[in-house]
């Protein structure tokens, strides 16, 4: 994520300009999930069950697939409050959890825009 | 029983000997301290001069307005106080005047605390005008520029297992248009 003052304008100015390459920040992917690999892709696993971020009153924009770490990190600030510093290494593991989170999104736009990339260039290639 | 016995100086004579006062109010109405009407001939124009302390070629009056409120009252060229030579042995150096010096009809304006009639800008208008036009039409232009051009992470929306919650967490990518 280095280089980020260069990068994020120069996203915007892809869009605008390029918009048939770049893929908007709202958009799901569009390819076929599998395209290009061997076997299937291995699907992302949900720890946390629907009825424990009931319970807990987890937000909606919570209920993630880093929920069952949060959790755990909220229960131990709730049990050690006020030495919440003793949570340290929840904390640590929930943000490495979304860190993860980004970095996996990160690679699925890359894939869709380089995919996107090839089409066009097969397309021109068919033209031709 | 009165030790001190009151002083009771009549003005005639304060007036005649005004060394023994540090004041003698020789204005008490407005209709006292109101110039003279407006002069028509030479002689009401050269006696006018004279009643200010000023020599003939300098002087000067306002147009006529009928006898309403400037009459014969000198009219002085406008020079404030503040572009007046500090390093000169004024007789009165806070206000940068001599004595007896005649006052302008809008000497409260000219004082050193009030409004420089004389000041010069540093560049001219139009450069001033110029700068901040520009400063201005070009963060205006940034701006407009950036309404069309939004900056985001290059990431998919966040990935929820819950069907229909897609995209629920959208932070930092400004408003929904794409």
């Amino acid at each position: 994520m280095g280089n980020a003052v260069g990068t994020y304008p120069v996203n915007g100015f892809k869009l605008y300009f390029h918009p048939e390459v770049t893929p908007s920040p709202y958009e799901e992917p569009t390819f076929d999930p599998n395209l290009g690999f061997a076997g299937k892709r291995k699907p992302r696993v949900m720890v946390a069950t629907e009825e424990e971020m009931r319970s807990a009153k987890l937000a909606l924009e919570d209920r993630d697939y880093c929920a069952h770490v949060l959790l755990k990190f909220r229960k131990c600030r709730r049990d050690n409050f006020p030495f919440v510093v003793k949570c340290e290494h929840e904390k640590h593991a929930y943000l490495n959890c979304q860190n993860d989170d980004f970095l996996l999104r990160a690679k699925e736009y890359e894939r869709e825009r380089r995919l996107r990339v090839r089409a066009v260039a097969e397309q021109k290639a068919q033209e031709v | 029983m009165n030790l001190i016995k009151p002083v009771i100086l009549h003005r005639p004579w304060l007036k005649a000997n005004f060394i023994y006062a540090t004041t003698v109010r020789n204005h008490l109405w407005t209709k006292d301290y109101k110039p003279g009407p407006f002069p028509k001939t030479e002689e009401q124009r050269a006696a006018a001069a004279e009643k200010y302390g000023l020599p003939l070629s300098e002087y000067a009056s306002y147009p006529d307005d009928g006898g309403q409120a400037l009459g014969d009252y000198p009219c002085l060229p406008m020079i404030s106080a503040e572009v007046k030579d500090p390093y000169y042995p004024w007789d009165n150096p806070e206000l940068k005047r001599n004595f007896n010096e005649p006052m302008h009809y809008q000497f409260d304006l000219l004082r050193e605390d009030r409004y420089n009639v004389n000041a010069r800008f540093r560049k001219p208008m139009w450069y001033m005008l110029a700068q901040c036009l520009g400063a201005m039409l070009s963060s205006f232009g940034l701006f407009w520029v950036c309404d069309f051009v939004k900056m985001f992470h290059p990431v998919t929306p966040r990935q929820y297992p819950k069907k229909g919650a897609v995209g629920l967490k959208v932070r930092g990518y400004g408003p929904n248009q794409f």
